[in-house]
C-alpha cells in the first residue's frame, strides 16, 4: 500500500452502478476559435481512458463536454445511450468532476464540507465509521481536518479538492490534471486510490501529463491533436 | 516639515510627474466644485421638499423630544464606530501601490510622504460634513422647521462632525496595522505621529485590496468585492458541521457560518430588530411620514442581508464542479431558512415587547413577519444577480447604469415595503395592504427564483 498508513477506503454506499460513457465525434468551435477537433471516447465500467496532449490541444474542454458542463459543436456524448447533461440528475448521479478548483465556503472547515456534501447525498444517517473523516485520512491529510480552506498550501488544497471528488458517490470521475501540484509520494498515493477505485468498478477518464501515473491506471490512452 | 523634507518632496513629485502638467490642485478642487453644485442644485431642494412633507405634529411628539435627541446621538455614536472599524480595512491614507513601494517605503519620513494624501482625506471629511450640514440646515430654514440662520450651526456642526470623522478613520488604520506597537519600540507615540506609525505592510495590503475592490466593483463582480472587504474566517475552528438530512445540514452549514463570524450575527440582529421596531411603529399613525417606513425597510434589508451569506456562497458556486446531492435550487432554498427563522424570531421579540408596553397594534407583529417574505425575495434577487449586462458598460450607459443594475433588489423592497406600509398607516384596516404586500411580495422572490434558475442553467 503506498503510503497508506493503515488507511481504509471509506465505506461505499452502494456498489457503482456499471455505466458506459461515449463521445462520438465531438468538436468545440467558437466563432472561428477551434478549441478541440473531432475526437471519440469510450469508457466502460472498471476502465481508465487517459487524456494526453500538449497545451491548448482541448483536453480541458473534452472533459467539460464529458461531463455534461459544456455542450459540443458537433458530435454527441452519451451516457448508457442518453445525452450527457449535467443538469439531468442522472448524469449527476453518475459523474463527479474535479475541472479546475470546487468551490469552497470560507467559513467552513475540511471537515465541515466534507460532512456537508456527505449529508446532501443522503449519507448522514448510516452507521459505522465517520466517512469523512476516512477520506480526509486516505489521503493523509486528516490533521488538516480543522483548517479552512484560505490556510491550506496548493498541494494540500488539491488534496483536498480530490477528496471532496473522491467522497461523492459516483460511478464515473473525470478529473483534470490530478497529479498537479502533488509530490511524487503523493502522487504515488493517488495512484493507488485511483487504482482502487477502478478495480472496485468505477470508470475514470483522466486529463494526464505524468508519464509513471499514465502507465499505471490506463486501460487506454487518447492523444488529442492540438486544432 | 522641514525646508529640506519639502525640496525632497518636491524633487520626487517632480520625478512621478515628469513631463506631464501638475494638475493635482485642479484634481482636488473639481470634486469639491461638483459637490457644491450638486448640494445647491439637488440637495437643498430635496431637503426642504423633505422637511416640508413631514408632519408638525409627528415631529413634535416623536424628533424634537429627549427620546428623540437620545436615538440622534446613539446613531451618531454608532456611525462614528462604523467609521473607526472601517479605517481598519480601507483607512484615510491609501496611496497607490508604485508609491508606496518606491517612495513611502524609502527612509523619508512617513509624516512626510504620506502628509498629502492624510490631508486629501481630512479636507473631504471637513468639506463633505460642511455641506452635509448646510443642506440639512439650509432646508430646515426655507421649510419654517427653524429659524433662519439654522444653516450656519449646521455647516459648522457638521464640519466639526467631518474633523471627527477622519479622526477616527485614521485611528482605526494605525489601529489596524500588522506590526503593531510594542511596548520597547522608539517610534513617537500620539496622535501628532500617526502617520509614522503607518507600517508598510498595512499599506501595501489596503492599497491592493483598494485596487481589487475598486476594479471588481466597475466590472459588476460583487463576491470578488465582498471577499476582499471581509477577513478569512477563523474563529470556531473547533466547532463541527453535525452531520444530518440533506435540507437540515445546509440550515446548519449557515448557522455555523454564523458562529464563525459571529459580528454578522450580531449586526443583523441589531439592524433586523431597529428596522422591524420602526417598521411596526410606522402603521401606528396615519401622519407618519412616507420616509419613516423608507428608513425602516432599508434597515431591515441590511439587518436580513448579514445572515445571507450562506446564500451568496451558495450564488458565488454557480459554474463550479457540483459536489452537493441536492438540486441548485433547492439548495438556495434551504439557505433561507436560517435568515427568514431569525427574521421572524427577532421581529416577535421586538413585536411583542412593543405590544406588551403598548406602542404598536398585534397587526404591526404581523406585518413585520409577513416582511420577512419580501426580504427573503429580495436577497435571493441580491445574491443570484450575476454579472451586470453588457449595456451597463456601453459608452451611453455610464454608472448611474451601473448603480441601478446594483440596486434592483433594493429598489424593489423599498417601493413594495414603503408604498404598502404607508397605505397600511392610513387606511381603515391594514389587511387590503397586507394581502397585495404578499402578492407583490411572491412577485419579487418569483424574480428572485427565476434569477437562481437562470444562474443554474448557465453552471
Amino acid at each position: 500500500m503506498l503510503g497508506h498508513r493503515g488507511a481504509t477506503a471509506p465505506p461505499t454506499v452502494r456498489a457503482p452502478a456499471r455505466h458506459v460513457l461515449k463521445a462520438n465525434g465531438v468538436s468545440k468551435k467558437i466563432d472561428e476559435a477551434v478549441l478541440l477537433l473531432p475526437t471519440d471516447v469510450k469508457l466502460a465500467a472498471a476502465q481508465c481512458v487517459v487524456l494526453r496532449g500538449p497545451n491548448g490541444s482541448g483536453k480541458t474542454t473534452l472533459l467539460r463536454i464529458l461531463a455534461g458542463t459544456m455542450p459540443p459543436s458537433k458530435g454527441e456524448v452519451t451516457l448508457d445511450g442518453l445525452p450527457v447533461d449535467e443538469r439531468e440528475d442522472i448524469t449527476r448521479t453518475a459523474i463527479a468532476a474535479l475541472i479546475g478548483a470546487p468551490a469552497t465556503y470560507r467559513d467552513l472547515t475540511l471537515v465541515d464540507h466534507l460532512v456537508l456534501i456527505d449529508s446532501t447525498w443522503g449519507h448522514a444517517r448510516q452507521k459505522g465509521a465517520s466517512r469523512p473523516e476516512q477520506i480526509l485520512e486516505l489521503l493523509q491529510i486528516d490533521h488538516l481536518a480543522e483548517r479552512f480552506p484560505h490556510e491550506l498550501s496548493s498541494g494540500q488544497q488539491q488534496l483536498f479538492h480530490l477528496a471532496m471528488v473522491l467522497l461523492r458517490p459516483a460511478s464515473i470521475l473525470i478529473l483534470d490534471e490530478p497529479e498537479q501540484r502533488l509530490d511524487t509520494d503523493k502522487r504515488d498515493l493517488l495512484v493507488q486510490i485511483l487504482s482502487d477505485r477502478k478495480t472496485d468498478g468505477a470508470g475514470l477518464v483522466i486529463a494526464c501529463h505524468d508519464p509513471t501515473m499514465t502507465e499505471a491506471l490506463a486501460d487506454y490512452i487518447v492523444d488529442i491533436r492540438p486544432a | 516639515m522641514t525646508r529640506a523634507e519639502k525640496q525632497q518632496l518636491h524633487a520626487v513629485r517632480a520625478a512621478i510627474l515628469g513631463n506631464r502638467p501638475d494638475t493635482s490642485l485642479s484634481d482636488t478642487l473639481y470634486p469639491v466644485y461638483v459637490a457644491v453644485i450638486a448640494a445647491g442644485a439637488y440637495g437643498i431642494p430635496a431637503s426642504q421638499q423633505l422637511f416640508r412633507s413631514l408632519n408638525e405634529q409627528w415631529l413634535a411628539t416623536h424628533v424634537w423630544t429627549t427620546s428623540g435627541a437620545i436615538v440622534a446621538t446613539m446613531v451618531t455614536a454608532l456611525l462614528l464606530t462604523l467609521v473607526r472599524l472601517m479605517g481598519r480595512v480601507h483607512g484615510p491614507v491609501v496611496p497607490p501601490l508604485p508609491y508606496l513601494d518606491q517612495v513611502v517605503a524609502s527612509p523619508m519620513p512617513r509624516r512626510v510622504t504620506l502628509g498629502r494624501h492624510w490631508r486629501l482625506s481630512l479636507g473631504g471629511s471637513i468639506v463633505g460634513g460642511l455641506l452635509i450640514g448646510l443642506v440639512g440646515g439650509a432646508g430646515l430654514a426655507i421649510a419654517g422647521v427653524t429659524s433662519s440662520v439654522m444653516p450656519l450651526p449646521g455647516a459648522a456642526g457638521g464640519a466639526l462632525l467631518g474633523l471627527v470623522v477622519a479622526e477616527l478613520w485614521l485611528r482605526g488604520q494605525v489601529k489596524s496595522t500588522p506590526l503593531g506597537l510594542r511596548a520597547d519600540s522608539a517610534l513617537p507615540r500620539g496622535r501628532r505621529n500617526a502617520l509614522a506609525l503607518l507600517d508598510i505592510t498595512g499599506l501595501r495590503r489596503q492599497a491592493a485590496s483598494n485596487a481589487t475592490i475598486g476594479g471588481a466593483v466597475l466590472a459588476g463582480d460583487l463576491r470578488t468585492a465582498r471577499l476582499d472587504a471581509v477577513r478569512p474566517t477563523t474563529h470556531a475552528r473547533a466547532a463541527r458541521l453535525k452531520a444530518s438530512g440533506p435540507l437540515t445540514v445546509i440550515a446548519r452549514r449557515d448557522l455555523l457560518g454564523l458562529r464563525r463570524a459571529p459580528w454578522s450575527g450580531i449586526y443583523g440582529l441589531g439592524f433586523a430588530a431597529a428596522g422591524s421596531a420602526a417598521l411596526m411603529a410606522s402603521l401606528q399613525s396615519p401622519r407618519t411620514p412616507t420616509v419613516a417606513p423608507l428608513a425602516a425597510i432599508i434597515v431591515c434589508y441590511l439587518g436580513f442581508g448579514a445572515w445571507c451569506e450562506g446564500l451568496r456562497l451558495h450564488a458565488d458556486n454557480s459554474g463550479t464542479s457540483r459536489l452537493l446531492g441536492l438540486a441548485y435550487r433547492d439548495t438556495a432554498l434551504a439557505h433561507l431558512i436560517v435568515p427568514m427563522s431569525a427574521w421572524v424570531l427577532s421581529s416577535v421579540i421586538v413585536g411583542a415587547a412593543l405590544i406588551r408596553t403598548g406602542q404598536v397594534r398585534p397587526s404591526a407583529l404581523v406585518w413585520a413577519v409577513g416582511t420577512g417574505a419580501l426580504l427573503a425575495g429580495a436577497h435571493l434577487m441580491a445574491s443570484f444577480r450575476g454579472q451586470p449586462p453588457i449595456g451597463v458598460f456601453g459608452p451611453r450607459a455610464g454608472p448611474p447604469a451601473m448603480i441601478f443594475w446594483y440596486a434592483k433588489p433594493l429598489l424593489a423592497t423599498i417601493v413594495v415595503g414603503t408604498a404598502t406600509t404607508a397605505w397600511a398607516a392610513r387606511a381603515v384596516t391594514p389587511w387590503n395592504a397586507f394581502f397585495w404586500m404578499l402578492i407583490l411580495a411572491t412577485c419579487v422572490g418569483a424574480w428572485g427564483l427565476s434569477l437562481v434558475g437562470k444562474r443554474d442553467r448557465r453552471s
